[in-house]
């Protein structure tokens, strides 16, 4: 064991900062045309632009450490935004269960940033419990189409979306979790109607999404017909992993404390205060705890080993700690945090504050929510099932 | 030791629950919240005419001689209703400040009107720099004749844009944060000078930040001595903290009993959350939390009633218990109603916020904890 960076590993993280300060958006240039110049360079780089994907779809192939490396400076860098769905979601799907033309149709519009997709999991009555969902998939006689009608809901970003990649029901004679199938099918076509749904930060990115007989191409299931629940599964945790958002935590702390200094309080600021000082003690201390256990699960992963119930640990800490993040921001806005909206008044941190701690509570329900992680881990890691008896 | 309500005491609970039940659903409260002036006028009016305006006031003001068990009768069952009606400001902060310190002719020109629902009233004491500290006072006014000219800024100032009269803690002498030289003055909010700033708060409500740009004021509208205010400001804001505790209590006891009905109706891998025991133990703590509150409540009001020196210490102890335990309560009812809690849809994100907004006012959690510890 040691934690030494080789000097390889320290000329990566160098290349690496030479790459986004050389990026930099400039002033007055059109965000958007920069955000796909950059992704284009990034690209030139040798699969920069597409990190997590392997050296096999045209990933980086980088070892866990240089993963590491590229999250920390991702953190402090002004880089373009990026969404999860397609390139963190479908896109690892697709690799291991997809056609070669599924592969190849699919791919390379979400490297190139041309496709947003959106996530079609969770139904008002499948949650916590997802194997419950009920959008029915009807193939026609002739086996060539599907035909959905159902409804789904907290469908992020389904209002911009271009394309779903949906769990449906294609039987339902068996126990739950069989008879699910996976679809992907455009989002700007008939029968399809989405509204949506305020969340408490007063903030639209969730959605309700219902299907009145949607026509679906065969060509357009992932693998079997029936087996969709296999191929979602494993990506949840993937999607876990990616919600813990450590690296940002680690520059967020350094923010709430330089946030905190502005406040003054007597002779000095609010980071002299001991109660608050001590709760950012708190959320260092378990940051600090937690980013190794990130790292030790990135080399199990290099190891070869599957990527295993960590991804609970992740997440149920990670999104734990942003919350404190939120809260202690609140905090420090003092009598202003009761102000709406980011045209409000006070320090220029609180501005909007509240609503981001407001919303920061959903971090604790989406993708898995923090009580069934820890069902996870009783079940997988404790071996704790209901009447077992040793 | 007798923790029953008298007569009258349950005679007016029992009406304004029924008042809330009647006229606060939530859709109402949204569109009553969104619309100017931000309340009913309406529902002013009749709990003027209901008499409970007047309950702390002194009978010779056209008051109830009640105390501050009235008014914890009456914030508890705002509390579940999440009344948008400014009475705090009124009754408790303007109005108090007035009964509290006014000279006879200021309680006779602003008190029957106030309890009448024809005259509105704020407090204006917190600064850009003062946090939580009353005692942090950089407006100043200064004598000129029989006037004085006030000048600086006050922040999230409550009911300031259907405040006609706005009671303004200011600096007469004395160093910033000094208890001694701190003065309150009456002034018309139309006054030369004035310039609000109007903003909605996370809870649905309505603040303003203030600037006074040479404002004048006759000297004759002091309330209280000279260079005496603090003692008021002080009275009034323990009350005020009686007041917003007594509706945190009524608030959370909305959010558990909320959390209980709905994880008994939603059903996951085929059983009521309900039946999932850590959810159990969950609303067990969340409930246990609301009765705790209620507790100190009672203790620090009672305190206060007989002893209001003496109370002071039990007074931090019940802010800081609030604000901890009705952010513990709002964010486990979030929690346990997964995604619908997170959506405007349901009120239980209503009555978060305003427990969230509660403990911002008149001191956090942890300033409250850090006046206990030096008490
Ligand atoms: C902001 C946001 C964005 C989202 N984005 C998407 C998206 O893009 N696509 C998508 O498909 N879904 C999305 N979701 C849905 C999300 O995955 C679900 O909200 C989540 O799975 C929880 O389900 P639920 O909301 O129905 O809560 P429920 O399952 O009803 O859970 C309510 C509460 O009960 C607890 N609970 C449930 N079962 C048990 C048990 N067995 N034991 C103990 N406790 C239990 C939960 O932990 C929770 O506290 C999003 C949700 C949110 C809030
Ligand atoms: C110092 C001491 C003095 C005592 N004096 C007396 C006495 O004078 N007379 C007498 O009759 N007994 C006495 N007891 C016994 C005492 O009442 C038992 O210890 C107690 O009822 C718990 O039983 P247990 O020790 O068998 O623990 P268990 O019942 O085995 O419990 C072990 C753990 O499991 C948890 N648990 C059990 N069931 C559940 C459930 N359904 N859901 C969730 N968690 C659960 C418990 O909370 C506990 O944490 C005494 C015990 C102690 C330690």
């Amino acid at each position: 064991m040691d934690i030494e960076l080789s000097s390889e590993d320290l000329a990566f993280r160098d290349e690496v900062r030479a790459f986004f300060d050389e990026n930099k958006i400039k002033d007055g240039e059109d965000y958007f045309s920069w955000r796909l110049g950059w992704f284009k360079k990034a690209r030139e780089k040798g699969g920069w632009d597409v990190p997590k994907w392997p050296a096999k779809f045209g990933g980086p192939g980088w070892t866990p450490t240089q993963h590491y490396i590229w999250e920390q400076e991702t953190a402090r860098a002004a880089i373009p935004f990026d969404l999860p769905f397609g390139l963190g979601m479908l896109a690892p799907i697709l690799m291991s269960y997809g056609t070669k033309e599924q592969q190849d149709r699919f791919m390379p519009d979400i490297r190139d940033r041309k496709v947003n997709w959106c996530q079609g999991y969770s139904e008002p009555g499948a949650g916590s419990d997802l194997a419950n969902l009920k959008t029915k998939a009807v193939l026609s006689d002739d086996g060539t189409y599907y035909t959905v009608n159902g409804s789904k809901i907290w469908t992020t970003l389904a209002h911009v979306a271009d394309w779903i990649f949906c769990l449906t029901r294609t039987d339902d004679s068996g126990i739950k979790q069989q008879g699910i199938t996976f679809l992907l099918f455009p989002m700007k076509q008939e029968g399809i109607e989405v509204k949506p749904i305020i969340t408490l930060g007063g903030s639209h990115t969730v959605n309700t999404v219902h299907f009145t007989d949607v026509k679906v191409p065969v060509e357009n299931r992932i693998g079997e017909e029936g087996k969709g629940w296999t191929y979602a599964k494993g990506l949840l945790e993937h999607e876990r992993t990616g919600l813990a958002g450590l690296s940002k935590s680690l520059v967020e702390v350094e923010q709430l404390k330089d946030n905190a200094r502005s406040v003054k309080r007597g002779n000095g600021t609010l980071m002299d205060d001991s109660s608050y000082k001590s709760k950012v003690a708190e959320l260092e201390i378990d940051l600090m705890a937690t980013e190794y256990t990130e790292l030790r699960s990135l080399a199990n992963a290099a190891a070869g080993e599957e990527l295993g119930p960590e991804s609970s640990i992740l997440k149920l800490k990670g999104t734990e700690i942003k919350q404190r993040i939120q809260k202690l921001t609140v905090e420090a806005s003092g009598i202003y945090s009761a102000a709406w909206g980011d045209g409000g008044v006070g320090y220029p941190f609180a501005k909007g504050g509240t609503g981001g701690y407001l919303n920061s509570r959903y971090f604790t329900i989406y993708g898995g929510a923090s009580e069934v992680q820890k069902d996870v881990i009783a079940k997988k890691v404790l071996g704790l099932t209901k009447g077992s008896k040793k | 030791m007798n923790f029953e309500l008298s007569e009258e005491q349950k005679m007016i609970q029992q009406s304004v629950e029924r008042f809330v039940q009647e006229n606060y659903d939530l859709p109402k409260r949204v569109e009553i919240s969104s619309k100017d002036p931000g309340y009913s006028k309406e529902y002013w009016g009749s709990m003027a005419e209901l008499g409970w305006l007047g309950l702390p006031f002194e009978e010779k003001d056209g008051g109830f001689g009640g105390n501050q068990i009235d008014t914890l009768v009456i914030m508890e069952q705002f509390g579940k209703g999440l009344v948008l009606e400014p009475f705090i400001a009124n009754v408790v902060l303007g109005g108090g400040a007035i009964q509290k310190g006014g000279s006879e002719e200021l309680k006779k020109e602003m008190l029957p009107g106030l309890i009448e629902g024809s005259k509105q009233m704020t407090l204006a004491y917190a600064e850009q720099q003062s946090r939580f500290d009353l005692e942090d006072v950089a407006t100043s006014a200064r004598q000129e004749g029989d006037k004085f000219i006030i000048n600086g800024q006050k922040s999230m100032v409550l009911n300031a844009e259907s405040a006609d009269h706005i009671v303004v803690v200011t600096r007469t002498s004395g160093g910033q944060v000094d208890e001694e030289g701190i003065t309150l003055f009456l002034v018309d909010s139309n006054t030369k000078g004035i310039e609000l700033q109007n903003f909605p708060t996370v809870d649905g409500l309505r603040a303003s930040e203030i600037t006074f740009d040479n404002v004048e004021v006759s000297s004759e509208r002091m309330i209280g001595e000279l260079g005496k205010g603090f003692d008021i400001l002080r009275v009034v804001s323990n009350n005020a903290i009686l007041a917003v505790c007594a509706e945190a209590v009524g608030a959370m006891e909305i959010l558990y009993k909320d959390t209980v009905e709905y994880t008994q109706q939603r059903e996951q891998f085929d059983h009521p959350l309900s039946d999932f025991q850590v959810l159990q133990h969950r609303m067990v703590d969340m409930f246990m939390e609301y009765e705790q509150c209620k507790s100190l409540l009672f203790r620090a009001t009672m305190e206060t009633i007989q002893d209001p020196v003496l109370a002071q210490r039990t007074i931090h102890a019940l802010k800081h218990l609030i604000g901890k335990s009705g952010i513990f309560v709002g964010e486990n009812a979030v929690q346990l109603h997964g995604g619908m809690g997170v959506t405007e849809e349901l009120r239980i994100g209503h009555f978060f916020k305003r427990l969230l907004v509660i403990d911002s006012q008149f001191g956090n959690a942890d300033f409250h904890l850090d006046k206990f510890t030096n008490f």
